[in-house]
């Protein structure tokens, strides 16, 4: 949680207006502009000075561009949290501003909620972050796959979660990998041993215990759960916040015994639904920060 | 699928694995496949979104995937497929596909792409299309990559 000490952000910026603008989005809010900074040169001293909580870097300054500025700060300070302020929306700006090590981006002109989201984003300590990736999308998960596995497959579910503390996930059986572009990134897998598998395959496919189900519509079952709820996740989560702008890839299906999938830049959660089916797992994993 | 497709890929590989050490990059031959693909060992699926969807997958046996881990990591001796060079495998499988979405763009495709998830094993399978889908095999300095792509 964001406390009552007031966070002090740095504008870096040559254009009056841009500060004029920036004080009355910023006023009356948790944040409180430390000072300006018109230059480059004066952006490095100024942040030096008030070491701020963050940096509003403009991408024109008369003596050198946002990016080399914001270099020069991370310089001083690796940790220094930067926003990225520019006209253009253009993605090899962001990537360029991504690898040298820029928090975030917002466009001008600039538009209060935005900012003011991006500000608090870039602030959040990373236990705060694990907070809302809990609360917002692991949440959200769940919910999506008790209902849909009931509408599926007409079985009830206990759901439990737990954070994992392992970038290895032990796989027996079918893994379904869907990926997520957006913010943040990442991706979900659905896995499960063959018996599961085929249980579900058969409930789903409304066929009889002992009747037969080939691999490939056990397969194609799995698939179809993982694609849904997937997809059904992503969609709740895009209606809660406006600029997430998540999308799933299509599903990439693994099988096989004793393998471990590894993901090592990501902070999951293992979820298990126990069903008179047998237990369906997942994994899901977003990258850390945005 | 589009074969026009295949070219940013096999463009990222001739500029990235140079970057990370390579001297000799030879681009094999390119097939078609339509069934799961069988795992050489260590498969790594990145998977793309936006203006074309779909999935990439590296796919290369534990013996390419340690000296590939072990050239990334300037010379380092890589006994063991460990935490660190399944690392320096993923962020590799992470580059390329990047390196590709960038050379998409310039074709006039924007795409976005996933965190690359890594799968290690014997004896296992990947699928990452319904549909016909490439296979392109390149070469690093005598060791093989087969690239799977499956965009539309």
């Amino acid at each position: 949680m964001i406390d009552l000490k007031k966070i002090r952000v740095l504008v870096v910026d040559d254009s009056r207006m841009s500060h004029a603008m920036m004080d009355g989005i910023i006023s009356r809010t948790n944040f409180e502009i430390c000072d300006y900074a018109k230059t480059s040169a004066e952006a490095v001293e100024k942040y030096q000075i008030h070491k701020p909580d963050v940096v509003t870097m403009d991408m024109n300054l008369p003596d050198a561009d946002g990016l080399e500025s914001s270099k020069r700060i991370l310089a001083v300070n690796p940790k220094a949290k930067i926003i990225m302020v520019s006209a253009m929306r253009d993605a090899s700006l962001m990537m360029q501003g991504r690898a040298i090590g820029i928090s975030a981006f917002v466009q001008k002109p600039l538009i209060a909620n935005e900012l003011l989201d991006t500000l608090c984003m870039v602030c959040q300590s990373d236990e705060d972050s694990l907070k809302i990736l809990e609360e917002s999308y692991i949440k959200t998960f769940i919910k999506v796959l008790k209902k849909n596995l009931f509408s599926l497959a007409g079985v009830h579910s206990e759901v439990s979660y737990a954070l994992s503390e392992e970038s290895k996930l032990e796989i027996n059986g079918i893994a379904i990998i869907i990926g997520f572009t957006g913010k943040p990134i990442g991706r979900s897998i659905i896995h499960t041993d063959f018996d599961t598998m085929n249980n579900f395959a058969r409930a789903i496919l409304s066929r009889q215990i002992d009747e037969k189900i080939t691999e490939e519509e056990a397969n194609e079952c799995m698939e179809e759960t993982a694609n849904i709820i997937a997809g059904r996740s992503v969609s709740m989560i895009n209606d809660i916040f406006k600029d997430r702008e998540l999308r799933i890839t299509p599903p990439g299906i693994i099988v096989g015994n004793n393998l471990s999938i590894v993901n090592p830049k990501l902070t999951t959660f293992n979820i298990v639904a126990s069903t008179k089916l047998g237990d369906l797992k997942m994994n899901i994993g977003f990258a850390g920060g945005e | 699928m589009d074969v026009k497709l295949i070219n940013p890929f096999i463009d990222a590989f001739t500029t990235i694995m140079p970057q990370i050490g390579f001297q000799n990059i030879v681009r094999g031959k390119v097939s078609v496949r339509d069934k799961a693909a069988n795992s050489l060992g260590v498969t790594v699926l990145v998977g793309v979104t936006k203006e074309i969807r779909g999935n990439v997958a590296y796919n290369m046996t534990d013996e390419t995937a340690r000296f590939i881990a072990s050239i990334m990591m300037c010379g380092m001796p890589v006994a063991a497929f460990d935490e660190m060079a399944q690392s320096a495998i993923s962020e590799l499988s992470n580059m390329l596909t990047a390196n590709a979405a960038t050379n998409l763009t310039a074709l006039g495709i924007e795409v976005d792409i996933s965190t690359p998830s890594l799968t290690i094993g014997d004896g296992f399978t990947i699928k990452i299309s319904d549909a016909q889908y490439l296979v392109i095999e390149m070469s690093a300095d005598g060791h093989n990559i087969e690239i799977n792509i499956a965009l539309k």
